[in-house]
């Protein structure tokens, strides 16, 4: 609001008026169903992923590993070498503490989200994934995780079925 | 197995959901309109008196001249069937076991979008009478299903 303008035009309603039947109102649901081809590389990382494994992609002519893998070299443009297992653990490259929800709900707690060199892989490169187990003023760049999987059974091959990253002690392998 | 090709255990899809709400309000007019259907089982229109249009649904505002609207009228149920169609696909794209009658009824110089009922489909005709079945008072709620359908006189 400034100065001159002190009040909107139109009806402000709160959230008691729909409940109190104040108002009349139509509440609607789209259906928004989709799916999403995986393709080659990203249905072999998930299908790593129910089995318990990280999966990243070699590119010789680079001589690089990237996670997750892909079937051409985003660099050199060639097709890539192999698919290749690499570690669960990593170091953080940077993080956030979040105090919302994926629809904007405030938390007390705040969620971790971390980006994470996976060992194995070349320099730089990681995933996404959430941080536990830690206290969050303990949080820093360069500590070292390790992944936290869900049971075997329970896995679908998703990146949910690592459930987070843990600290652990020792140095870059 | 080649970088080339899939893997057959592999998931072929991600699937989800997009989780997309809305809730809609129906404006000055449109409140007092269905308020008005839900509570009384009355249609009102909105009359101009210097376009001599009267508006179904009724509007606040004459979109010809436009003034403001006060002269709320009850048009009645009855109008006449300005144009149909004979429905067989649902809202999914899938065909339905019953085709259904979908019409828009004249009322005055405006109308609403409403199914048909109580009418073979053969019988229907450009300009035929029709009168609103509303559903019973404690049924409704303030939509435009609070009329059920439109049968012939």
């Amino acid at each position: 609001m400034t100065e001159k303008i002190t009040q909107f035009p139109g009806t402000p309603l709160r959230e008691a008026d729909f409940e109190g039947g104040k108002i009349l109102f139509r509440h609607d649901r789209m259906k928004a169903e989709y799916a999403w081809d995986t393709g080659i590389a990203i249905g072999r990382y998930l299908a790593a992923l129910k089995e318990g494994y990280l999966l990243g992609g070699y590119c010789a002519t680079c001589r690089k590993t990237v996670i997750p893998p892909r079937t051409v070299c985003e660099w050199c443009f060639r097709p890539m070498e192999a698919f290749v297992p690499l570690e669960d653990t990593g170091t953080v490259n940077t993080y956030s503490l979040c105090y919302v929800t994926w629809d904007v709900k405030r938390i007390k707690e705040p969620e971790i989200p971390a980006v994470i060199e996976i060992d194995g892989a070349s320099p730089l490169h990681g995933i996404l994934h959430k941080l536990g187990e830690v206290e969050q003023e303990a949080v820093h760049v360069g500590m070292r995780v390790q992944a936290v999987w869900k049971p075997a059974e329970e896995r679908e091959g998703a990146i949910t079925d690592i459930l987070y990253f843990k600290p652990i002690e020792g140095g870059a392998k | 197995m080649s970088l080339l090709k899939r893997d057959p255990q592999a998931p072929p899809a991600w699937r989800g959901d997009l989780p997309v709400s809305s809730r809609y309000t129906f404006g000055l007019a449109g409140e007092r309109f269905f308020r008005a259907l839900k509570d009384e089982g009355v249609i009102y229109g909105s009359h101009c008196p210097r376009c001599e249009v009267t508006y179904v649904p009724a509007r606040i505002f004459c979109e010809r001249c436009m003034a403001e609207l006060d002269d709320w009228r009850d048009v009645g149920t009855r109008g006449e069937v300005h144009t149909f169609t004979l429905l067989f696909a649902d809202l999914n794209g899938g065909l339905m076991d019953e085709p259904e009658l979908v019409a828009f009824v004249r009322i005055e110089d405006g109308g609403l979008v409403h199914r048909l009922g109580e009418v073979d489909p053969e019988e229907v005709y450009i300009g035929m009478p029709v009168e609103a079945v509303l559903k019973p008072k404690e049924e409704r709620e303030g939509s435009i299903t609070d009329l059920a359908y439109f049968k012939p006189i």
